[in-house]
């Protein structure tokens, strides 16, 4: 048997099977204007009832609506309505908000809604949204066998919900469960009337129906698709999804069924000047498709905003002193390109946390110190974020309302390993002999984190304290710190709603792990403002008590506050209406391309 | 010879089920409880009880006709591999996940087989001289650098430096593109151990006395290599070629983490870190089951190969 | 004779190490946590290959690498032989039931992709406590390599031992009454050890590589330097220009490997006629 055929055969199969794949993209129509984006990790589902990653509300948030968002351009934070007619009508008690719901919102064209009547015109309109719909995705939530993450939101928090949560208990599985069944805090006495009662004052009640998560779905969607509904959305928002190639790919359009709604015209000071009203009062979106690529490494997405295919990006860490001269400047690399920078606090902190309930840290109140004296946080930021984040000398970020612009002289975030040394000294009386090696668990194993846990180690080691690391990967953190089973482990937090009280239920002595307080931290002082707190509506005196709050947790020290996040993210000169936003999702149908400027660029 | 592949494929029973065993025990038993981490960040008892009801957590782990042994069997026998952690079916991944990584192991495998067979073929012909002696040096050298640097060099060089090669996968690339230069390195780095390989069957065979007789004869040269030797030579050849079929099917775990390439190995290998148990069984299964089938293979091939073995 | 005296050179170094970190002396490669210049300097005259992120000499860090590599590999050796050898022999002598089930054990483990399978193993064994000793990141590893690398091994005994059964030196034993156990390892055995020796040697190269990318895939050795640690942090270093620690840790490994490649091959030429590579 000769065996040259054979390899002439398969020469030729290989040649074609490369040949013949083609994984191209869309052709762009050259008068349409197209977002590109780029996704650093694959999104998970297009449900908002089921977001469980940041990158997935990304991009769902195009298409749904809640019942109110952020102003694009005012500052100080503050909401407006998107799909209800006006802010809520609050009370006296504080415990019922009657809301308002637009006329004539349509959800999009979809088969859900059953197939038109013969001889009329496709106008991309479905059915139109009643107040009925958000009390479905409300109870949707609520649906213990629906497995939402949103529960948390609304845990008892509305009248009868949790009753029906107890009830849908009993249901033998998600298709089970009654949907009419009467929850007596959500009542409809209109098709445009929505009344939400309250348990107990919620003051963060609207910010809460400005989350994605809360934006309302279609119960034709839910039965008709069924588990299927994270891959076919169904909202009222700007856009609609086209194509989505899972993992790599993602196609939004422009609804045809979308209201008219228009581009603000009032701003904070100094809009003007940025361009930021060029477009004031124009309908939107302006784009008509936006598509987001997935490209988990770094490299290659920066190479591909350097070839102008991405319209804005974060700077790689390893490119920074290619983008950043000095000074704060871009190169002149970068001005030759017309590349902008924009920079933006972002409401995070990172800390080193201790678990309160090892005997080690609980009773030992000058290790945690000598710990916290110990960090070189200034050195952290210089060699791990190319010293653009801030000192984290607090533990509420500069964006809040809240935030102590004196916090930093209370001097919580020195370094001092000296006095390290001698709280060390008397650490040790307190433990009764020599300090044990310390176990920190980071929840990651890759270069990044073994680099930072050596970091840490160092530092510690430099005044005489011994550590191990642990690395793991998520899952296994997440189990290990909901047992408890952790001594000092590393985490952040980045606020989703312009009020710290997210930052602050961590160290709530009744939400101990598998809850929030990963530390289980208990003060019965802080117990008790907290909870006066929790039911105050914004103002002086309710920013006294969260500060107040903060002073508690750092004088007792239950984690090392380390830095909080600044944003640098660059963007081409044609991506127009670019303004950072600290909370607000959905915002692509502010973004206007200069489609000349795109197409006149070069490599 | 029905009988025997009757026979052999009733040897596979026992295997299939050893491997379901395995990947149960390695995941369920000693993996630890993942209905924690299905429950996310701010997660109850209450939800977390629910979650381990829906998976079915909670029931017995062998000895009922309802435990989750028994289960994850029947699973698997009907090619019910469920959805993967964020609820899309195993099935679909595995299906979008098959193209990349054939596109880049069936050229490694199909480069590399005909360029060191060839080779082999010729290096055992000028066996002890100076090219010989090279070529062992080079494949052993070869052979002792770390797949992982291999990788890091090329990417860094003939894609980062030199600019030669895209230096990731990006979906508006051609197919052709992205998966190149991860061929080129496959094939770079698997050349030096199956050359060595080779060149030791040839070597075998050439020493034979009837290689010598042939050449007594006055055969030619091409004659004797590609009549002769060569077909004697198949056996092992064709043992070791089609053994790794199976593994083509798994991509290349290293290549594609680092080149970014959506395939089968990239998907393994996160839902090894995401402890996606579902993903993780039903491709163990898949490939057991095809190690097993083309493990046949091999041994029809080699009955049809050489006479003086028969199936026994 | 060469390459058995590089191999003795990173064996010495690697013990040593351990010498030096149970006395606690304080010479070169045990101060490898030191700062010896600034992060990432390159290689100048101060320090040869250069600094790391902490500004670490990388020299030092590729010395140290030495113990942590050759104990995984010789860990992982000693696990594989000590469970393949003793199957593999009985297997092939009793042959029967007991053979079909370590057969059935080993097809098993076989079918599964070896990378799929130690990740698995790793992964599940990482800080589990094993009567009452505490698996730390590199043991899971090592225990990992050892317990699913034992099937090659174990076949080559099992077809050798049945190839020597029917001589007649075993007959012989058997009719003047040799216990079973005798005529495995006092016979048997010594007969067939050659080939685990030339095993040990070719495994142990796959090992030091295997630790490599068990490192990139995230198990191995996460405080201390290991070379694995050192090419996979090369990663994200080389976008910057930063070469130097994967040279090094690539260099460390290439000689090594080499010199065990070719002190493999010599010996099973002169161990074993028969499979001579010329």
């Amino acid at each position: 048997m000769s065996v040259r055929p054979i390899l002439l055969v398969t020469i030729i199969c290989a040649a074609l099977i490369i040949a013949g794949c083609d994984g191209s993209g869309q052709l762009e129509e050259p008068n349409e204007m197209v977002l590109h984006h780029v996704l650093s990790a694959k999104i998970k589902g297009l449900d908002p009832g089921n977001m469980r990653d940041v990158y997935s509300v990304i991009v769902a948030s195009q298409m749904f609506e809640p019942l109110y968002q952020y102003h694009f351009l005012k500052r100080p934070y503050q909401l407006v309505p998107l799909l209800a007619e006006d802010m809520p009508q609050i009370s006296e008690d504080l415990l019922t908000y009657t809301i308002k719901i637009k006329k004539g919102v349509y959800f999009q064209d979809d088969p859900c809604f059953g197939s038109r009547p013969a001889g009329s015109v496709p106008d991309g309109k479905g059915r139109e949204l009643k107040a009925e719909d958000f009390v479905f995705s409300l109870k949707r939530a609520a649906n213990i066998k629906y497995l939402s993450p949103n529960w948390s939101i609304f845990d008892n928090k509305i009248a009868g919900l949790d009753e029906f949560r107890e009830y849908t208990k009993t249901c033998k599985s998600e298709a089970d469960v009654d949907y009419s069944r009467q929850v007596q805090g959500l009542t409809t006495p209109d098709d445009y009337t929505l009344i939400i009662k309250l348990k107990k004052p919620w003051p963060q009640l609207c910010m809460a129906l400005a989350n994605t998560a809360t934006a309302p779905v279609a119960k034709e969607a839910v039965d008709y698709y069924g588990r299927d509904i994270i891959s076919h959305p169904v909202g009222t928002g700007p856009f609609r999804l086209n194509v989505w190639r899972r993992g790599s790919y993602i196609e939004l359009v422009r609804n045809p069924a979308f209201r008219d709604e228009l581009y603000p015209s009032v701003g904070e000071p100094g809009d003007a000047e940025a361009g930021y009203l060029d477009d004031a009062g124009k309908p939107i979106p302006f784009a008509d498709r936006v598509v987001w690529t997935t490209i988990e490494e770094r490299q290659p997405a920066w190479l591909l905003f350097l070839q102008g295919k991405v319209d804005a990006t974060v700077i790689p860490k390893d490119n920074f002193d290619e983008v950043m001269g000095g000074a704060g400047e871009l190169t002149p690399a970068m001005k030759q390109r017309n590349i902008h920078l924009k920079t933006f606090n972002d409401p995070s902190t990172y800390w080193v946390g201790f678990n309160m309930a090892e005997p080690v840290f609980g009773k030992n109140k000058p290790l945690r110190n000598a710990i916290s004296y110990a960090i070189d946080r200034a050195k952290f930021i210089e060699l791990f974020f190319n010293n653009r984040h801030l000192i984290a000398h607090g533990l509420i970020p500069p964006v809040m309302p809240s935030y102590n612009p004196e916090i930093k002289e209370k001097g919580y975030a020195q370094y001092d390993p000296e006095k390290a040394q001698e709280l060390l000294k008397e650490a040790e009386k307190i433990h009764g002999g020599k300090l044990p090696t310390l176990k920190i668990t980071l929840p990651g194993t890759n270069t990044w984190y073994r680099q930072y846990g050596q970091f840490l180690k160092r530092n510690l080691n430099a005044v005489g304290l011994e550590a191990e690391m642990e690395y793991m990967d998520r899952p296994t953190y997440l189990e290990k710190v909901n047992t408890k089973s952790v001594q000092i482990f590393t985490s952040g937090s980045s606020a989703r709603i312009p009020d710290a009280q997210d930052l602050l239920a961590m160290f709530y002595s009744r939400y101990h792990a598998p809850g929030p307080n990963k530390f289980n931290y208990s003060n019965p002082e802080f117990d008790k403002i907290y909870e006066k707190a929790q039911v105050m509506l914004d103002g002086p005196e309710k920013r006294r008590l969260y500060r107040k709050m903060e002073l508690i947790v750092l004088e007792d020290c239950p984690a090392v506050f380390l830095n909080h996040r600044v944003a640098y993210v660059l963007h081409h000169d044609w991506y127009k209406n670019y303004k950072p936003h600290a909370f607000a999702f959905g915002l692509s149908k502010y973004r206007r391309i200069d489609t000349a400027k795109r197409a006149a660029y070069k490599n | 010879m029905t009988a025997y592949i009757t026979r052999r494929l009733l040897y596979t029973i026992p295997i299939i089920f050893g491997v379901l065993l395995l990947t149960f025990v390695l995941f369920t038993l000693v993996g630890g409880d993942i209905s924690i981490e299905i429950a996310g960040k701010g997660a109850t008892q209450e939800t977390i009880d629910e979650i381990r009801e829906e998976y079915g957590l909670n029931k017995p782990l062998f000895l009922s006709w309802d435990s989750q042994f028994i289960n994850h069997f029947k699973n698997a026998l009907t090619f019910n591999f469920g959805r993967a952690r964020d609820r899309e079916p195993v099935i679909d991944k595995i299906k979008r996940g098959l193209g990349p990584s054939l596109a880049l192991t069936v050229p490694i495998f199909f480069g590399v087989v005909i360029i060191s067979v060839s080779l082999a073929l010729v290096v055992a012909f000028v066996r002890g001289t100076v090219w010989d002696i090279l070529a062992v040096v080079i494949c052993v050298a070869g052979m002792s650098i770390p797949y992982l640097s291999f990788i890091l060099f090329g990417q860094y060089f003939l894609a980062y430096r030199w600019g030669l090669f895209p230096v990731f996968f990006s979906p508006e690339l051609r197919m052709a593109q992205y998966v190149a230069l991860p061929v080129l390195i496959g094939i770079a780095a698997g050349l030096g151990r199956n050359l060595r390989f080779f060149r030791t069957v040839m070597l075998d065979e050439i020493r034979n006395d009837y290689v010598r007789t042939a050449f007594a004869k006055g055969l030619t040269v091409r004659r004797v290599l590609f009549k002769h030797v060569l077909k004697n030579a198949m056996i092992p050849i064709i043992t070791r070629v089609v053994l790794a079929i199976p593994f083509l099917f798994l991509g290349s775990l290293l290549l594609e983490r680092f080149f970014g390439i959506p395939g089968l190995g990239y998907l393994m290998a996160e839902a090894i870190n995401s402890r996606d148990y579902f993903v993780i069984s039903a491709m163990t299964y898949i490939s057991a089951i095809l190690f097993v089938v083309f493990n046949l293979i091999t041994d029809i091939c080699y009955s049809l190969v050489d006479p003086r073995i028969s199936l026994e | 004779m060469l390459c058995l005296g590089v191999i003795v050179i990173y064996f010495l170094l690697a013990g040593f190490i351990y010498l030096a970190e149970f006395f606690d002396w304080r010479i070169g490669p045990t101060l490898w946590a030191e700062q010896a210049g600034q992060s990432y300097a390159p290689p100048s005259s101060e320090n040869i290959f250069g600094t790391d992120i902490f500004g670490q000499s990388v020299l030092r860090k590729t010395l140290y690498g030495t113990k942590i590599s050759i104990t995984v590999a010789l860990f992982a050796s000693l696990i594989s032989v000590a469970i393949g050898v003793p199957l593999g022999a009985v297997a092939g002598y009793f042959r029967g039931f007991v053979d079909e089930i370590i057969v059935w054990i080993y097809s098993t483990l076989s079918s599964v992709p070896y990378i799929l399978l130690i990740l698995a193993f790793a992964v599940v064994l990482r800080d589990k406590t094993f009567f009452g000793y505490k698996l730390t990141g590199i043991t899971a590893v090592y225990l990992a390599i050892g317990l699913t690398s034992w099937v090659g091994i174990c076949r080559l005994i099992r077809g050798e031992v049945i190839k020597h059964k029917d001589r007649e030196y075993v007959l012989a034993a058997i009719s003047y009454g040799c216990t079973r156990r005798r005529i495995i390892f006092r016979h048997l055995l010594p007969n067939v050890f050659h080939l685990v020796i030339i095993d040990f040697s070719l495994r142990f190269v796959a090992f030091i590589h295997a630790e490599v990318i068990l490192s990139f895939l995230g198990l191995g050795e996460a405080e201390r330097p290991s070379w694995g640690a050192m090419i996979n942090d090369a990663r994200i270093e080389l976008s910057r220009g930063v070469w130097w620690q994967m040279a090094a840790a690539t260099a460390a490994i290439f000689f090594l490997s080499l010199a065990l490649n070719i002190f493999g091959d010599a010996l099973r030429d002169s161990l074993d006629p028969k499979l001579r590579i010329q």
